[in-house]
């Protein structure tokens, strides 16, 4: 049908649809990362097999690399916003994403956990040349098939490949400037991450399990989360958090739809961040998935879905704080206290690992109650501080997980682990600074962002969830030193655990997150800047 | 109901179409019967009362019913495109070969690591 | 165009696949149960457009569909890998992670 049959059924005349103006320089991280991951899947179909999981670390760490140096210069270029608040770079892309200094800053720490996670899909000293990923993932656990697949060393290099999918899911949903956006980063970041936690080489069927958990849930509570942006949208009108902000300050429309919509967003969130009452997921999946992916996703999916927690409520909810601040103050208390109190009956190292990450939340959820902005120590910039020192401890703990193994894969219980400061002590002291950096320790990054989460939330008002979190703290201690003196002071079941020999890859990461938690407790200063200059969120 | 005109007249091109292929079919084509072609259809496989193995299908169908699923609604966002096309201009149509590259990745993964092979 | 009607059925169909999640025992059921969510969310997308006079509502319901369908994908392939090892797909059997 020719076009002017078309406009004689729509009537008048269109006038052509303006081209949106994207400044592809400003996004290029994202790009880049998305790039790689495309460019991923092709490797996968084209190269052959041998060649295959080199060309995809090699993918991969290209990729990270070159997006971090991107996101340096997209950050060294971001304009001087004044408002309200000081703030750097805006909204780009038609206002679908925000390129501000908390985004900026969030996809260099996504990026910096990309690396790190990446090094670790990489190792394949521990188990015999093989990688931490199964043979084939189609096959059922302990088949005849499995078998074989194992024999002619057939690998899943297809972790890499995703493992970028999620990490520009992140950052998309770090940077996102409207909820339908943030609907489509939560689920591309999620789907990956699902798959990549049924991977595992040895107890698949553990594996398997933890998978179908976080897809249930997960799904489940992404469903919360769009069932709340579609009420939001019934109220304001619009899916970009300014138009919202303006609605949510004018008060038009119901309130009603407002706060259901606020309530169903707040659940699907902190289901993402692990916050009790949604955490049950959390020590299943952390325990199931393969090692080095739950430290991607402890690091990574915090990180993300807190900043993303941040900007929708602090930018689009802003106006409405007084409706959302009580549930907040709530969660946070039950968060902390719970996290503390259940980690202390832990006999396995990662859910141990699972149950410290609620407990951090929780703190997390603290420096954002506080609603601190202006100068000083703000909520956005502690929560930055943490998310960085957190997520190295969190990376470097599961690292040295990866290591700590026996005759059937990674030995995860608790007794296990006595005696292991005899048998590695370079491990058991690298294990030990993670955990004083957990319980907030002075000299560990740990203590510098417990403090800096406290101090925004003290100078908000928020006096009572500091003195919990003081309380949670010090009975998350007690826990931390006990591991401790069983690192160092137990005698060993039996013959011991045993260190495997891991490659350069492995042991890089143990050092440089090492590294990360002792400077950022040292010498905090460079960061707090940086994150204190990135600003408020600008939209 | 002069804009209507050209629906019309499709209409009827369309329904003439139709019923023109049916009634030539057996008029012109080769009339070589043989056991499969009188057989009931079902998707091209031999039908049979119950499926191989006490009425599990195989896995096979699975995976293709995987992919029609999620390249067929991948192709959800070509509707709003086409319907206004003319209005979005060059942005538009280089948009969407970017969109439909990266369709068409996937796809070449799914056809070179075998995904496509029945067998 | 009274816009209730609509966002009672969605918010009535929602609460049925969230109660469906909670009580059924298939993985299978359980995830057809959360595409009824998501489909009670497109259905408020599109009669609040529809009430808004704007088009985002519609464009999202597209996201989504693409969303669910990406989800199906992925679901399924996972609920199929744990079948064929356990020949089971009930939710209560895959309990070895219990503490």
């Amino acid at each position: 049908m020719s076009a002017v049959s078309v406009q004689a059924i729509v009537g008048a005349a269109p006038s052509p649809i303006e081209a949106p103006d994207v400044d592809y320089a400003t996004i290029s991280p994202l790009l880049i990362i998305l790039g790689a991951a495309v460019l991923g899947v092709l490797v996968e179909a084209f190269v052959p097999r041998a060649y295959r999981f080199v060309t995809q670390i090699a993918v991969a760490v290209v990729g990270v690399v070159a997006a971090f140096v991107a996101t340096v210069v997209v950050g060294a270029g971001l304009d001087t916003v004044d408002g309200e608040v000081t703030g750097r770079g805006g909204p780009t892309a038609m206002g679908s994403l925000s390129v501000d200094g908390p985004a900026v800053v969030t996809w260099a720490m996504l990026l910096f956990f990309g690396l790190l996670g990446v090094l670790l899909f990489a190792e394949r000293r521990l188990d015999g040349g093989l990688s931490a990923f199964t043979s084939q993932a189609s096959t059922p656990p302990g088949s005849a098939d499995e078998r074989h697949a194992t024999r002619l060393r057939i690998e899943h290099s297809e972790v890499f490949p995703l493992a970028m999918f999620a990490l520009g899911g992140m950052m998309f949903f770090a940077s996102a400037n409207d909820l339908l956006g943030m609907f489509v980063a939560l689920e591309v970041l999620s789907l990956p991450l699902y798959l990549m936690c049924g991977l595992a080489r040895r107890r698949r069927l553990l594996s398997q399990e933890a998978a179908m958990k976080y897809f249930l849930l997960g799904a489940f509570s992404s469903a919360f989360f769009l069932y709340g942006i579609a009420m939001v949208y019934g109220y304001a009108g619009s899916f970009g958090l300014a138009e919202i902000s303006t609605a949510v300050s004018s008060q038009i429309g119901g309130q009603n739809l407002l706060l259901a919509g606020m309530a169903l967003i707040l659940v699907g969130l902190l289901f993402k961040v692990a916050a009790v009452p949604f955490h049950a997921w959390t020590p299943d999946v952390y325990q199931g998935a393969p090692t080095p992916v739950t430290a991607f996703m402890a690091a990574g999916t915090k990180a993300a879905a807190f900043v993303a927690m941040l900007r929708i409520f602090f930018v689009a909810f802003g106006g409405a704080r007084w409706d959302w601040a009580p549930a907040v103050w709530a969660i946070a208390i039950i968060t902390m206290l719970f996290g503390a109190i259940a980690s202390i009956a832990q006999t396995d190292v990662k859910r141990m690992l699972a149950y410290s990450s609620i407990a951090h939340a929780g703190f997390l959820l603290v420096g954002m109650a506080g609603l601190t902005s202006g100068d000083g120590v703000t909520s956005v910039s502690a929560v930055l501080f943490y998310l960085v020192a957190y997520g190295a401890a969190a990376i470097g703990a599961f690292a040295v997980v990866t290591l700590v193994r026996d005759a059937g894969g990674e030995t995860t219980h608790l007794g296990r682990w006595a005696g292991l400061g005899k048998e590695s002590p370079v491990l058991a002291v690298a294990f030990t600074i993670f955990l004083l950096s957990f319980a907030g320790i002075p000299l560990t990054g740990g203590f510098i962002s417990k403090w800096s989460v406290f101090a925004a939330a003290w100078d908000g008002g928020a006096w009572p969830l500091v003195v919990v979190g003081v309380v949670a703290s010090a009975l998350a201690l007690f826990f931390y030193i006990r591991v401790v003196v069983l690192l160092f002071f137990a005698p060993p079941q039996g013959d011991g655990p045993t260190v495997a020999v891991p490659s350069p890859l492995t042991w890089s990461v143990v050092a440089i997150t090492v590294a990360v938690t002792i400077v950022l407790g040292v010498l905090p200063g460079p960061l707090l800047d940086l994150v204190q200059q990135a600003g408020a969120f600008v939209r | 109901m002069t804009e209507y005109t050209p629906v019309l007249v499709l209409a009827a091109i369309s329904g003439a179409f139709a019923v023109f292929s049916v009634l030539i079919a057996p008029l012109t084509g080769p009339k070589r019967y043989n056991r499969a072609k009188v057989d009931s259809y079902e998707c091209g496989i031999e039908p049979t009362p119950q499926a191989a193995g006490g009425g599990r299908v195989p896995v096979k169908y699975f995976i293709t019913a995987m992919l029609f699923i999620v390249f067929d609604v991948e192709i959800i966002f070509l509707y709003p495109f086409a319907v206004e096309f003319d209005l979005l201009g060059w942005f538009g149509i280089v948009e969407m070969l970017l969109f439909i590259a990266t369709v068409f990745v996937a796809y070449v993964y799914v056809w070179r690591r075998g995904g496509l092979e029945w067998d | 165009m009274t816009v209730e009607p609509f966002i009672g059925l969605s918010a009535l169909l929602f609460a049925i696949g969230a109660i469906g999640v909670l009580v059924r025992r298939n993985a299978i059921v359980v995830f057809m149960c959360v595409e009824l969510m998501l489909n009670a969310c497109n259905l408020s997308f599109v009669t609040f457009a529809r009430a808004h006079g704007n088009l985002d509502g519609q464009v999202a319901a597209f996201f989504v569909m693409v969303v669910a369908a990406a989800e199906v994908v992925v679901g399924l392939a996972i609920i199929v890998s744990i079948f064929r090892t356990r020949r089971s797909a009930s939710v209560d059997d895959a309990s070895l992670l219990k503490l």
